[in-house]
């Protein structure tokens, strides 16, 4: 029964050669700093989950914003959890992105073949701090908002475009109801959507050309 | 890179590929384990360090200082290092752009950069100087970034070691490497770059160490961040005490002022009355508290318009309004205002006095009242200020204040009134009396332990 099921599904869906082209490559052999590349995806995963739970509850406008985060830390069931795992992990995330990076400098893994993953890889660092950098702000108290005016106004001293992007990053010339809701947009769309396909095709990269071996005296 | 060595990279990987591992199960297993053990730090995280509580965003504080998420410290810091530099430090953008800039762009093109085929450390020791002194400049800077960078006598030195540690150091090391790798040949120049990057890594660590060491980072005062909402209710209270209570009294059913200066005989509606609550949002209530109503003689309060409370301080007192009042809202449980005393226990300002000042006397007693110069916000004001200092005299129970509270006034060699009954318009329960009573008595003691040295319980209270 269970097997002519398989075999059906097999059929349709081709169930085996995925299994082959995904699970049963060949590595050379692994070792545990090769594990940060998947902890940052675990962790990105993560940071999916708790921040879609987070937004059921979450208002991004000045006025309920932080009465908003209020309530989902006392009075929703387990809300301080998931804000805590959502907090922590971002922290998290951010070390451990670095640390990958660091490591696969170190074992120069990014020379032929692996060039493109390498820039992509670049790209994944920064959406990770933008992904830091909008979601700092949404609580809207005291920490965030002085921290993204101190980090916008920054962005603003690049010469000549500064006070565009500026006004681009607050949606006018002070950081304002606007400057939330363009924060909130970017945290759970913009940049998740731009991580998701650059972490496809960063792991397309990897599997297509197999994790690289840890180097020896003749490389 | 020609299609001999190209061969030679797939050629050689194919080998170690052979003499590999599975991903499933092998490495996915190596996977999972860490992925658990993340979790699990997560959630202890969590759980035992929580998020830290802050108060309302309030864009018209600018006394707050700004900081930005831990991992753009290091920019900060470079940021105000660089700063430091005479005339090019004014340029604010070539720290804040150019050079991450820079940074950024080989970063990126590193593999273009570094074109060798060679993958072993030891024949890349340029490129991991580099990078090693790039992460520990930003560990070091990450780990210094809240001390202070002045030129007083204080931090004249450790703010010396910041900058030679932040810029100069990196600066020198970075060029020193390209000097080496240019100007030296193989085994000299990797020598000398490995010289170079332990060292100006050493020093780096030492000098962040010392600083670390020699320069406290200045006590940052700690804000009340009321969490839950028996909290905010209590923290609403107290502030209504101290900022609203002499116009709109205990309770705000005050219809008339009375004893305010400039206000005598205006009218208010009652601001306790469901008039008043069921036609205001919280929002136009906050609003109200402040920018006040100046036509009809509200003062404002909000530092957005030049007065002394924060927003979420106004948010407090809202909420103190709203379930205190607002007959749809129901209390939650709210702690005494201070724990009841067991026979021979002894009081301390910390935990009975100070709340009992706060709610019955500060709104008169601080800064900026008429109250004969006797301020109540401190241990050292309550015993030492006022016109007729000492009010209290440890072991006295003639003592001005306690006579005071006491529904006694204190009259002149002609029968004139110098100080009268305190709170002047209401009786303190005589619970509270009897704490201000014991207190002097017992000597005056400021701390829990201090108290408790002195009480001789006979038998604790049920609590
Ligand atoms: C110096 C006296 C004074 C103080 C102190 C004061 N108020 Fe008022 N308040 C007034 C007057 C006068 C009015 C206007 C009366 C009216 O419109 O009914 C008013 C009006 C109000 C109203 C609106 C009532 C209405 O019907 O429009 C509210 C709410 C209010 N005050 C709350 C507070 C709170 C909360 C505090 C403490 C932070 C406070 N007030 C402190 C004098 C004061
Ligand atoms: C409504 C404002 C108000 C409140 C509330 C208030 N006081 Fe006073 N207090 C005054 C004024 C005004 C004076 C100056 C003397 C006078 O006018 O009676 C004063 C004077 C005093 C003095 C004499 C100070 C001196 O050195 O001459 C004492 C002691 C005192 N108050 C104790 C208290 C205590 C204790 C409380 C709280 C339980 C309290 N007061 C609450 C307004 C207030
Ligand atoms: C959201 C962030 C990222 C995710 C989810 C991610 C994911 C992964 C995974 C799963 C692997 C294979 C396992 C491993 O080698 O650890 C990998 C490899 C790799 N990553 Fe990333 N990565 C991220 C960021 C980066 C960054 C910032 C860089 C560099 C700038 C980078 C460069 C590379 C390179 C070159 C490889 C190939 C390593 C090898 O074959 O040995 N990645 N990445």
């Amino acid at each position: 029964m269970w097997r002519k099921l398989y075999a059906w599904l097999e059929d349709r869906l081709g169930l085996e050669e995925i299994y082959k082209a995904t699970l049963d490559r060949p590595e050379p052999k692994g070792n545990w700093w090769n594990t940060l590349g998947s902890a940052s995806l675990f962790l990105f995963l993560l940071q999916g989950v708790t921040g879609i739970f987070l937004t059921v509850y979450y208002t991004p406008s000045p006025d309920h914003a932080y009465d908003s985060i209020q309530y989902i830390m006392n009075d929703v069931a387990f809300g301080w959890l998931i804000r805590g795992i959502h907090h922590w992990g971002s922290t998290l995330m951010v070390i451990v992105v670095f640390v990958h990076m660091v490591r696969v400098f170190v074992t120069a893994s990014y020379k032929y073949p692996r060039e493109l993953t390498w820039i992509f890889g670049v790209g994944l660092l920064l959406l990770t701090l933008g992904m830091g950098f909008t979601g700092y702000l949404l609580p809207w108290n005291q920490r965030s908002y002085w921290a993204t005016e101190v980090g916008t106004r920054i962005a603003g001293s690049v010469p000549l475009i500064g006070d565009s992007i500026l006004r681009v990053l607050r949606g006018g010339p002070d950081l304002s109801a606007l400057t939330l809701q363009r924060f909130f947009s970017g945290h759970i769309w913009i940049i998740p959507a731009l991580l998701a396909a650059v972490i496809g095709v960063h792991l397309y990269l990897v599997m297509r050309h197999g994790e690289s071996h840890f180097p020896d005296k003749d490389d | 890179m020609n299609e001999e060595t190209k061969k030679k990279i797939n050629q050689k990987y194919e080998h170690k590929l052979a003499h590999g591992e599975r991903f499933w199960p092998d490495s996915l297993y190596k996977d999972a384990v860490v992925a658990l053990g993340i979790f699990l730090l997560l959630i202890l995280l969590a759980t035992f360090v929580g998020v830290p509580g802050e108060p309302k965003a309030d864009p018209s504080d600018a006394t707050y200082v700004p900081r930005p998420e831990w991992y753009f410290l290091f920019l900060f810091k470079f940021l105000a290092i660089y700063g430091q530099i005479p005339v090019l430090g004014r340029i604010e953008w070539i720290a804040a752009v150019l050079i991450p800039g820079i940074f950024l762009i080989v970063l990126t093109l590193l593999p273009f950069i570094e074109k060798k085929p060679d993958r072993h450390y030891s024949k890349r020791v340029l490129p991991i100087s580099v990078m090693g002194i790039f992460v520990v400049s930003v560990v070091t800077l990450t780990l210094i970034a809240d001390h202070p960078l002045k030129w007083d006598a204080q931090y004249r030195l450790t703010s010396l070691l910041q900058v030679i540690s932040g810029l100069i150091i990196p600066t020198a090391a970075y060029l020193l490497l390209f000097l080496f790798s240019f100007l030296l040949k193989d085994q000299r120049a990797s020598q000398g770059m490995v010289l170079t990057a332990g060292l100006s890594g050493v020093l780096m660590v030492g000098l962040t160490a010392s600083v670390l060491f020699l320069a406290p980072v200045p006590e940052v005062e700690e804000v009340f961040v009321a969490n839950t909402l028996p909290d905010r209710v209590v923290a609403g209270q107290d502030l209504y005490s101290i900022h609203c209570v002499e116009c709109h009294g205990d309770d705000g059913s005050v219809t008339v002022i009375e004893g305010v200066e400039g206000l005598d005989g205006t009218v208010t509606s009652p601001i306790s009355g469901m008039d008043v609550l069921y036609t205001f949002t919280d929002a136009t209530i906050a609003n109200i508290i402040t920018y006040g109503q100046q036509d009809l003689g509200m003062p404002p309060f909000g530092k957005a318009a030049g007065g002394e409370l924060s927003v979420s301080e106004i948010d407090y007192i809202v909420t103190f309004m709203r379930y205190s009042w607002d007959d749809r809202f129901e209390m939650p449980e709210i702690p005494e205002l201070f724990p009841p005393l067991a026979e021979g226990e002894v009081p301390s300002y910390e935990v009975h006095i100070a709340p009992i000042a706060k709610r019955f006397c500060i709104s008169c007693h601080r800064e900026g009242k008429d109250n004969n110069n006797y301020l109540m916000t401190s241990y050292d004001e309550i015993i030492h200020s006022g016109d007729s200092a000492p009010n209290l005299v440890a072991g006295d129970a003639e003592s001005i204040l306690l006579k005071v509270i006491q529904e006694q006034n204190i009259l002149d060699e002609n029968g004139e009134e110098i100080i009268g009954v305190m709170p002047p318009k209401s009786v303190l329960k005589p619970d509270v009396v009897d704490v201000w009573v014991r207190w002097v008595m017992a000597g005056m003691p400021e701390t829990v332990d201090g108290a408790a040295a002195l009480s001789d319980i006979v038998e604790p209270v049920e609590r």
